[in-house]
């Protein structure tokens, strides 16, 4: 017999798949993981530790830089929570902008996973389609709020811009177009054999380690639990609009890309459903034009596109919170890592850890 | 195998397709009138009501202000008026808040420089700072918007 | 004579630079094309001296030894992987006249020595002395000694069919018909192959960088790496060669178009197959390292047996026999 030996290797943070500054301490024997130790906090910038300094607006920038591919989100976790806290009113506008910014960031954010997935295993066009189609998205967030990523474009008691002329109409258009052109991302990837080998049945958990891991979104989902915020605690105008909670049946990376793209559709149906009732009106509710909320306690749930994206605060009646705490669903999300790595092929490594779309950002706070 | 040739089929239509790309910096990117650029500061607009530097969030713009030198005026002029673009995130804020729209954004955003003193911009620049400003920017401000400032 | 002797192979030297020179070029033009951008166009009119400007950039940076390498085989290696790269293109024929050496087993001195690159690889993944490039290596040795099997076995249905090794009579023996016609799941196999040998996606798990960074290269920097790429891109010369020579009839012309130059021809479908290889690389995701070594031994290699189990049978049917 010849000798062996484990391989201790670093895997980040400068790598080009861990998607930013997450570093893997991996055990390997031969190409085989024995043990994975992800160090997280090289992106640490201490926001929820910032926030207890800032003004209730002055947080919502700081959100945008939290979760940075699906900053509306972001934006409205924090406003949402505190219009709970304050029980202020939104206009009906204000929230159906929110909702139409919120769900098209929801499609860019899963366009920017598909892309990065597949340059994960190795395949590039993909990711500049994907690329493409979210530029447009981007560019309708840019006449919209005047930024490309971090939009800051939500505040307590409604939205910074109302749609400028001729806006709404762009974005009919793009879910269109974006309805046409899903076919071929199905036909460039899901059909393409090397991408259904990669993917079938890799990184499978179960319903209960799921929930034992606290896994949210559609990490939750691929794994048949249809759970979804937006119907379940819905928030915003939710409520008044139909869409379907797609779940997956084995639970494997492949299940995961289809969950996605079914809810790139989701989100789309959900956009044109906000435009064929949206009216003229207010973006504004009456706000005090110093924001002091009320003693007490809030935690409110969003569904972001990575999962539950909670933010609890405690106010102590002053115009900054006394405390602020994010629900960071990527974070919650990359700690069945280590469970799910235990014995896979290091090639297998990226295709699951691409799967789990973390967004290091979000991960670090 | 279908699959594979279905998807190589996606790739050679897509060689025919016009290119996206934009020839920047050749060429400058077009932007809509919203975007948030470096600010242009109109000393003679200001009030020195301190808003905009109360209400950014990286603390990253210094005023001070002096009282009106013709004494039949009353209230303050601005002395100096600096910000460091270092930490400016361009968030907008400051021009939100501002109630004679002495600082507005423009649409212009090259910052790159060799040194970091040059990110510091004083009044002067600020003011000189005066091409394509945006043109909407307390029309569409919403009632109340004005952050939690003073 | 002698002087030719002498000249030909610089002359080949200088044209294959400026084939891998501009073939990086178009490579990285028709990927742009796929993804809807124009590609390199900075560097020159058209950014045709993109790789010009990159080579120098290559050339002048400085040479990079890890401490802990074992400097020997690190500097040896690039020249072991380069050396049969350029070895191998003695016997292609480019026209009926230009070929620098014309013996017997032309095709079996290609495949032979062609082999001899996956040493340099591997002694280059070993003296880097780097957990990345070693884990690279092993799959570079692994991947291109399972490949050279089917790729090896897709040819002797050619081989069969021709009665000669030699790569001037299987050309000539197309005079009627491509053998991309008779031998087409002999061509499938030996793309793949030819694909899974030449370490491009999909089969480029020896530098697959989303996972191991840079593969066996990772620790070579400046003119080191340059003849790592210089290797691996001759190699796409001549693999591409060979497969003009194998299956599309070399210089020969279609429709009987017989004044166009022979080398026009070669040219043309030459720069054919190097187009579909960068289409394929453009397209497809990377396979895994288990999956390839299943795919060589459980798929190809018996479909390439069968391929030469029916030409043999095809070779006693009267009307087919003609073909083969």
């Amino acid at each position: 017999m010849l000798r062996t030996e484990e391989m201790l290797l670093n895997m980040g943070p400068q790598h080009p798949s861990t998607h930013g500054v997450l570093r893997l301490v991996i055990k390997i024997d031969g190409e085989i993981i024995r043990e994975v130790d992800p160090v997280v906090g090289y992106l640490h910038r201490g926001t929820e530790k910032l926030a207890e300094d800032l003004t209730y607006t002055q947080i919502i920038p700081y959100t945008d830089r939290l979760d940075y591919v699906s900053a509306m989100t972001n934006n409205y976790a924090v406003v949402h929570a505190t219009e709970k806290l304050m029980g202020l009113e939104v206009p009906e506008r204000a929230e159906y902008l929110r909702m139409i910014t919120m769900e098209l960031n929801r499609v860019a954010s899963h366009l920017v996973w598909v892309g990065t997935y597949l340059l994960d295993l190795g395949a590039m066009s993909p990711f500049l389609y994907c690329f493409q189609d979210r530029e447009t998205i981007l560019n309708l967030f840019n006449e919209l709020c005047g930024a490309r990523l971090t939009y800051n474009y939500m505040r307590v008691g409604g939205v910074k811009w109302d749609a400028p002329e001729g806006w709404l109409q762009k974005v009919e258009e793009f879910v269109l177009y974006m309805q046409k052109e899903l076919a071929t991302y199905h036909d460039l990837i899901s059909g393409n054999d090397i991408f259904l080998q990669r993917t079938r049945g890799i990184g499978i958990y179960t319903k209960e380690q799921a929930l034992s891991y606290a896994l949210s979104g559609s990490n939750l989902r691929v794994t048949g639990v249809p759970w979804d915020l937006r119907q379940h605690q819905s928030y915003s105008l939710y409520h008044q609009f139909q869409f379907e909670i797609p779940t997956g049946e084995t639970g494997d990376v492949l299940d995961k890309y289809h969950l996605r793209m079914q809810e790139i559709e989701e989100s789309l149906k959900i956009v044109k459903q906000v435009l064929d009732v949206i009216k003229e009106g207010p973006i504004m509710g009456k706000v005090p034009k110093v924001l002091r909320v009320p003693e007490g306690e809030v935690y409110t749930g969003v569904e972001s596109p990575r999962g539950e994206l909670g933010c609890h605060i405690v106010s102590n009646g002053k115009n900054k919170p006394w405390r602020l705490k994010f629900r960071r669903p990527s974070f919650y999300n990359l700690q069945i890592l280590p469970e799910l790595l235990k014995g896979e092929n290091i090639s297998n490594l990226v295709a699951i850890l691409g799967g789990i779309d973390i967004i290091l950002g979000e991960v670090d706070g | 195998m279908f699959g594979l040739l279905k998807g190589l089929g996606v790739t050679l239509k897509n060689m025919t397709k016009p290119k996206v790309t934009y020839n920047y910096p050749a060429e400058p990117i077009p932007v809509p009138d919203r975007f948030r650029g470096i600010q242009h500061f109109d000393a003679e607009k200001c009030i020195v009501c301190n808003q905009c530097a109360l209400v950014c969030p990286t603390d990253c713009i210094t005023l001070t202000g002096k009282r009106n030198p013709d004494p039949e005026k009353k209230g303050k002029v601005i002395e100096i008026y600096d910000i460091n673009f270092e930490i400016c995130i361009l968030c907008d804020l400051c021009t939100e808040v501002c109630p004679t729209e002495a600082i507005v954004m423009t649409n212009n955003f090259e910052l790159a420089t060799y040194s970091r003193d040059d990110l510091f911009k004083n009044m002067q620049w600020l003011h000189d700072n005066n091409q394509n400003i945006r043109q909407e920017n307390m029309s569409s401000k919403p009632p109340g918007a004005a952050g939690g400032a003073k | 004579m002698d002087l030719f002797f002498y000249l030909g192979p610089i002359i080949l030297m200088l044209l294959l630079l400026g084939f891998v020179t501009y073939a990086i070029l178009f490579e990285r033009k028709v990927i742009g094309w796929i993804q809807n951008r124009p590609g390199p166009n900075q560097v020159g009119p058209w950014g045709l001296f993109q790789t010009i400007a990159d080579v120098a950039k290559l050339l002048l940076k400085e040479d990079i030894v890890p401490g802990k390498a074992d400097r020997a085989l690190f500097k040896l290696a690039p020249i072991i992987a380069f050396v049969p790269a350029f070895a191998i293109l003695a016997v292609i024929p480019f026209t009926e006249s230009w070929q620098f050496g014309d013996f017997a087993v032309g095709l079996l001195y290609y495949i032979a020595i062609s082999s001899i690159t996956i040493i340099g690889i591997l002694t280059g993944a070993w003296a880097s002395n780097n957990k990345y490039s070693l884990l690279g290596g092993m799959r570079s040795a692994a991947q291109m000694i399972s490949y050279e099997i089917p790729l090896v076995l897709s040819v002797v249905g050619i081989v069969m069919t021709t009665g000669s090794l030699d790569l001037n009579d299987i050309v000539l023996a197309q005079k009627k018909v491509w053998f991309i016609v008779p031998q087409f799941l002999a061509f499938l196999i030996f793309l793949i192959a030819s694909l899974a040998e030449l370490n491009r996606t999909p089969f480029d798990l020896p530098e697959a960088e989303s996972e191991l960074v840079a593969g066996y290269h990772v620790e070579y920097t400046g003119f080191r790496f340059a003849f790592f790429m210089l290797a691996e891109y001759v190699y796409v010369f001549a693999m591409a060669s060979l497969t003009t020579c194998l299956f599309l009839g070399g210089w020969l012309p279609l429709f009987g178009l017989t004044m166009i130059p022979g080398i026009l021809w070669f040219l043309l479908k030459f720069s054919l197959v190097v187009f579909s290889l960068f289409w394929i690389r453009a397209t497809m995701p990377r396979l895994r390292v288990d999956q390839l070594m299943q795919f060589a031994w459980k798929v190809l290699l018996p479909l390439s047996l069968l391929n030469i189990f029916l030409t043999a049978i095809f070779k006693e049917i009267p009307v087919l026999s003609s073909f083969y």
